[in-house]
């Protein structure tokens, strides 16, 4: 039986992005298609007074300047503003009212006949403000720090056990840090942008940039009052988002309004530096308190966070729960708290929570073998969990150790020498550095719906989407393999709010979700079509059980005698249908309650660093990856390479940089908001370790896009302590840091 | 009035009604609907934009493609010039080797800056100069991707670089004749004028004394795509061929056109100007190649940024600047040309029409650095351009210490130098030397680093050049660092 899952198959929509036939929301074109351009309050927080457009309007192209003083009145009510993954708040509702809320919030959107036209009307819009004070530095407000309420998914800080602190001050071995980490970015390449098309019955087709459909459309159809028929959204082709596309963005919402107000097709594309005012990984102050008995083990670890939100949602991730879960412990004390800053809404970003949470417990985790004189890695084989502290349930499945093994065997690990700045390449420093990490492997609830046709082909639809993780590809061998397919005779639909519903694209839950659901509607295809070829008459299967038929290139064969064999082209054509259709939905098994589900890495990094300038380069990172069954090897091991190089990104560039007296980020643009470009990428090995999971669904499959970003920073920072001796417990490194 | 006139992908464009300071990009997306090319920033930091532009002017007898940023450029930059986008590499149907190796070798994950890479990657494929492996981070560097963390763009690159495939393009570059740039586009209170000769530049700039020099745009052009303004008079230089080319002067000096681009300079620094080891050191770190494939070596000077990067090791070489108008020329030592930030010494009607740069005595030590945050496209927290000569006592007779970062103008570290002149050359000397640096600077502090880091840094470079100079007086750069155990590329 031809099997895709698990093959190395190139990207089936390759050719589309390499010739640039591959649309992306700002791309899609519209008869008497006009151009809105946002305008962003120069201040953080204040009251617009006065918006004078005259100027702007006066010019020939202009169609019109929105402001919170004409634009229509939308839904009321913060429950009809909140979309499905908004925090507990009052949700920010575009050009609804005077205030202002963050530098960069959208107060005023010019339409024109061209998008330089429309750019230049906006410098012409004057807006006078009363500014209030503005609070934008979270470590000068601590203070205020309030423990947010439950959100969605972090539900709750699990609760702490035994006594921590008392065994803290008990213990033979203590470490207590501080550690800091900045506001990111996603800075996917493509910025947001919306292009709505009105349609001549007056309805609007919403070409978006989300990880959502399903979302935006109702999120629109809601705070605009309208039918669920007369707003569709697409998002074929997404240009990375990394999770600022899991929310609506207001770009949608001002080009929807501008659409309806003005019954035009309008198009609003975010500049670069409006990428800026979207949303943002939370800056997050953490004090880890690890300590041990002599021989290593545990003996109470206390983590303490305190994020950042915006004064209007109670955004939190799951920062501190690592610690309950990854090592084993009884003594564990969690506190996660947040401060409200006049910042926009913090937004999930690649491994929200376990990317600072994590970077935290694993440096803290080095500075205690080094207290210890343990090996960093023989320190967690010590502690190693069998079962999830915090829920107390087994994993359902947990190749940590392997992936120990292996990456640490490929690296060399076993030939560090722990002393600090003991290793020398020339006249640099080498450092070897490790780190765990985890990310949790869930479920949702996803439909998808399938349709054979008599021309032997399938066509497969849900509406998931594909922000470059890989979506189109694996669901297409998923759907071929189930059905006994060539890759080329199946096609996957995405991206389309009026597709079988499936969840926003995000917390690498699309495979098992959205997997799951066209592997149960393939396989009920074909049920169906082993039933009609076996009531067909003289069938050659007849009376056969399922499992002594064979689906292969499109025929039903029978095990024992390939030479009893229907296509199923003839199988439609003789039982006189052309096509068989069906949709099914997938949820969770309940086996997910008695167990816990993770992925896990082991990261192991070397940088070598300059000792008279600070320049550290990493030179090398091999990472290994229990993630479950592996769909597609070849985008898998791409997914863990660009994971490992957003790892080294935190390591050692990315920092939006506010200036607290303006309350803005300054570092808005790609030349100052350093992400790692080709020259700073060193060899990567990835190793994607076997791991069975017969818990997490049907296919095994755990989910990629996150889990290989979670241990590279610490990793990293613990290597630049190996080298120089230095603890810097503050991302980024920088050269000035460590000078 | 000039059409604009190109050939887009083979096929002729002719458009006269165009504002003349449209984007490339923009033209491409919203006129001519070829959406293939994308916006990422704007700016020239991402490559997103990345196209390719035929050039057989720069040197007739080797015609060569050019990856370059569309968003920096405005549309008369491209005029009688040929010019090819994502869509037009396609020959019957068929991917050009640069996309089918990103298709084979997963090079696209979302997909958005795509199209640039294999714009950079198709240059690549053509280029016959590709010896070391640092040219090839070079070719790409430009081309951000948040998505696969690049080793499956570099295995794509690995397999198509230098492969010059005999096809269309190799015979349109084989056929290529130097394209008409001549573009003249006025009104009132209006004009882009691209004169082809001297003589029609003073014309130009008489007829518009109020006009904005243009030469190569990487900077101007950010004022219409990140500020939004309106320029209303440009002349650009780079279609005059007086102001073209590397060369050496009857009195020995090596003298470089305003118009060179970096890409040429650094070429030439491997080649005539091989004795300017500093120069090809900055270079090397300057900028991504679309930027210096545009960028041009008077433009950067003119713009006189504190940070901009080749003044430092210019002036630290001992380089002069001619100056041209109608009148006549002058020369200027280059550190008297920066007056004040971003204020040079041009008087109306003038323009910088060249370098000069004297041939290096031969025992001279001399290094550039840059030192910044990210080691490749990042602009400088500090450079410096150093030069020493030593008499055979060992004492120095000259000494030229150039910084950038450290001042509102890149400038010399004159009491520095004085410490040192005459002076053993030896590291008790530099360190009693170094403290005299905190009177020649007062550095600011902003997000690239703070005064007390520059100051450090300045010193550690000084330092650092006495001992990389100690073995060899013109270091070329060090290797780049490599993983100590070589791991073979993921298949």
């Amino acid at each position: 039986m031809t099997t895709h899952v698990g093959e190395r198959v190139s990207r089936v929509d390759g050719r589309a992005k390499v010739t640039g036939k591959a649309r992306y929301a700002a791309e899609h074109a519209a008869p008497d298609l006009v151009h809105g351009f946002v305008i962003g309050s120069a201040v953080a927080r204040g009251t617009i007074t006065r918006i004078d457009a005259s100027q702007a309007l006066a010019l020939p192209g202009v169609l019109q300047v929105f402001t919170h003083e004409n634009a229509p009145r939308l839904a009321r009510g913060d429950k009809r503003w909140r979309d499905e993954l908004a925090p507990p708040g009052s949700p920010f509702r575009p050009l609804q009212d005077a205030e202002i809320r963050w530098s960069g919030q959208p107060i005023a959107l010019v339409v024109a006949d061209s998008l330089e036209l429309a750019r230049h009307a906006a410098s012409l819009v004057r807006v006078e403000v009363a500014p209030a004070p503005h609070e934008t530095d979270l470590e000068a407000h601590r203070e205020r720090a309030y423990k947010p309420p439950p959100h969605e998914r972090p539900s709750v800080t699990p609760p702490s056990r035994g006594s921590a602190d008392k065994a803290f001050a008990r213990a033979p071995v203590r470490v207590q840090a501080e550690y800091r980490v900045p506001v990111e970015h996603h800075n996917p390449m493509e910025p947001f942008a919306t292009t709505v098309v009105v349609d001549e019955d007056g309805t609007l087709t919403v070409y978006d940039k989300t990880q959502g459909v399903q979302n935006v459309q109702s999120y629109l159809t809601t705070i605009f009052g309208a039918e669920a028929g007369e707003i569709r959204v697409l998002a074929p082709f997404v240009g990375g988002a990394f999770g600022s596309g899991l929310r609506p963005q207001y770009q949608v919402v001002l080009a929807v309004l501008a659409a309806r107000q003005l019954q035009r097709s309008v198009r609003v594309a975010l500049t670069r530096q409006q990428m800026f005012t979207i949303g943002h990984r939370p800056t997050t102050w953490q004090r880890l308190s690890l300590a041990a008995t002599r021989d290593g083990a545990l003996a109470a670890a206390i983590h303490e966070a305190v994020a950042e939100t915006s004064r209007f949602e109670d955004y939190s991730e799951t920062v501190v729960d690592w610690t309950g879960l990854m090592y084993r412990c009884d003594n564990v004390r969690f506190a996660h708290e947040v401060v409200a800053l006049d910042l926009f809404t913090p937004m999930d970003m690649r491994a929200p929570g376990a990317m600072w949470g994590v970077y935290a417990l694993e440096c803290a985790m080095d500075e205690l073998a080094v207290a210890l004189a343990v090996d960093p890695l023989e320190l967690r084989l010590i502690n190693y969990a069998e079962h999830d502290g915090n829920e107390k349930r087994p994993y359902s499945s947990k190749e940590l150790r392997a992936c120990y093994h292996q990456a640490a065997e490929r690296f060399g690990w076993s030939q560090r020498d722990p002393e600090p700045r003991s290793m020398r390449d020339g006249d640099l420093l080498v450092g070897w550095g490790m780190a765990t990490g985890a990310w949790e492997s869930t479920q949702r609830k996803a439909s998808a719906r399938a349709v054979l046709t008599a021309d032997g082909r399938l066509a497969v639809a849900s509406a998931t989407e594909d922000i470059g993780t890989g979506t189109y590809t694996a669901m297409t061998q998923i759907a071929a393999d189930a059905l006994g397919l060539p890759l080329e005779r199946v096609t996957f639909k995405l991206g389309d709010s009026a597709l079988a519903s499936a969840p926003v694209e995000g917390g690498s839950f699309t495979v098992a979700s959205v997997g799951s659901a066209v592997d149960a509607v393939c396989r009920e295809l074909r049920s169906k079509l082993l039933k009609l070829a076996q009531q067909l008459e003289g069938s050659p299967l007849a009376r056969l059980r399922p499992e002594d038929v064979e689906f292969i290139g499109g025929l039903l064969r029978a095990r024992a005698d390939p030479s009893r064999a229907l296509t199923f082209a003839e199988v439609l054509h003789r039982a006189g249908i052309d096509h068989l259709a069906d949709e099914v939905t997938t949820r969770p098994s309940k086996a997910h309650e008695k167990y816990s589900r993770y992925t896990h890495s082991a990261a192991f990094a070397e940088v070598k660093v300059d000792p008279e300038l600070g320049t550290i380069r990493v030179t090398r990172v091999v990472t290994a990856i229990a993630g479950g069954r592996v769909i597609n090897p070849k985008t898998a091991e791409s997914q863990v390479i660009g994971s490992v190089v957003w790892g080294i990104g935190a390591a050692l560039q990315e920092h939006s940089v506010i200036d607290h007296a303006l309350g803005r980020f300054i570092t808005h643009n790609l030349a100052d908001y350093h992400v790692p470009v080709h020259a700073d990428v060193p060899d990567i090995e990835v190793i994607l370790v076997e791991e069975r999971d017969e818990i997490v669904n049907a296919l095994g499959a755990k989910g990629l896009g996150e889990i290989g970003v979670v241990a590279v920073a610490p990793a990293i920072a613990n290597a630049v302590w190996h080298a120089t001796g230095k603890r810097i417990r503050e991302l980024p490194i920088t050269l000035d840091k460590l000078l | 009035m000039s059409i604009l006139r190109f050939h887009l992908n083979d096929r002729p464009i002719e458009d006269a009604e165009v504002p003349p300071t449209t984007t490339l990009l923009n033209y491409l997306r919203q006129r001519a609907h070829l959406t293939g090319t994308k916006e990422g920033c704007a700016e020239g930091d991402c490559g997103a934009c990345t196209v390719v532009v035929l050039d057989a002017e720069t040197d007739p007898a080797a015609p060569r493609f050019r990856a370059v940023n569309a968003c920096l450029m405005f549309v008369p930059m491209v005029q009688g010039r040929r010019v090819y986008t994502i869509e037009g590499l396609r020959q019957n149907g068929a991917l050009h080797p640069a996309q089918a190796a990103m298709v084979e070798r997963l090079g696209s994950q979302c997909g958005y800056c795509t199209p640039g890479v294999v714009m950079a990657a198709f240059e690549a494929c053509y280029r016959e100069d590709l010896h070391e492996p640092w040219q090839l981070d070079d070719q790409m560097c430009g081309n951000l991707c948040r998505c696969t963390g690049y080793r499956p763009i570099r295995d794509a690159v690995h397999m198509v670089a230098g492969t010059c495939p005999e096809d269309l393009f190799k015979r349109r570059r084989a056929e290529a004749t130097p394209a008409a740039l001549e573009f003249v586009r006025a009104s009132a209170g209006r004009c882009y004028m691209q004169p082809t000769s001297l003589a029609a530049l003073w014309a130009a700039i008489a007829e518009r004394p109020q006009a904005r020099l243009v030469c190569g745009g990487t900077d101007l052009a950010l004022l219409v795509t990140q500020r939004y303004q309106d320029l209303p008079e440009l002349i650009a230089l780079e279609g005059v061929p007086e102001l073209r080319g590397v060369g050496r002067a009857a009195d020995g000096w090596f003298e470089i056109g305003a118009t060179t681009t970096l890409t040429d300079l650094e070429a030439a620094c491997m080649g005539p100007l091989r004795p300017l080891t500093p120069l090809l050191r900055i270079l090397r770190y300057f900028a991504s190649r679309q930027i210096k494939h545009r960028a041009t070596v008077g433009g950067n000077l003119c713009n006189a940024s504190p940070i901009g990067d080749l003044a430092p090791a210019l002036i630290a070489l001992g380089a002069q600047v001619v100056l041209r108008s109608a009148a006549g020329a002058r020369t200027l030592p280059l550190e008297q040309f920066f007056l004040a930030y971003r204020k040079t010494a041009l008087q109306p009607g003038e323009v910088l029409a060249a370098v000069r740069v004297p041939e290096p005595s031969p025992g001279a030590r001399m290094a550039a650095y840059k030192v910044s945050k990210r080691r490749e496209l990042d602009i400088s927290a500090v450079a410096a351009g150093l030069y020493v000569e030593t008499c055979p006592e060992g004492l120095v007779t000259e000494v030229r210490a150039a910084f950038g970062g450290m001042a509102a103008t890149p400038a010399r570290a004159r009491g520095l130098e004085a410490a040192l002149r005459g002076k053993p050359w030896t590291e008790a000397t530099v360190e009693a030397a170094l403290p005299a640096l905190a009177g020649d600077f007062k550095p600011m502090t902003d997000h690239r680093g703070s005064a007390w880091f520059r100051g450090q840094v300045a010193e550690n470079l000084v330092r650092g050049f006495y001992l990389e100079t100690a073995a060899t007086p013109r270091p070329d750069l060090p290797p780049r660092p490599a993983a100590t155990v070589r791991l073979e590329v993921v298949p």
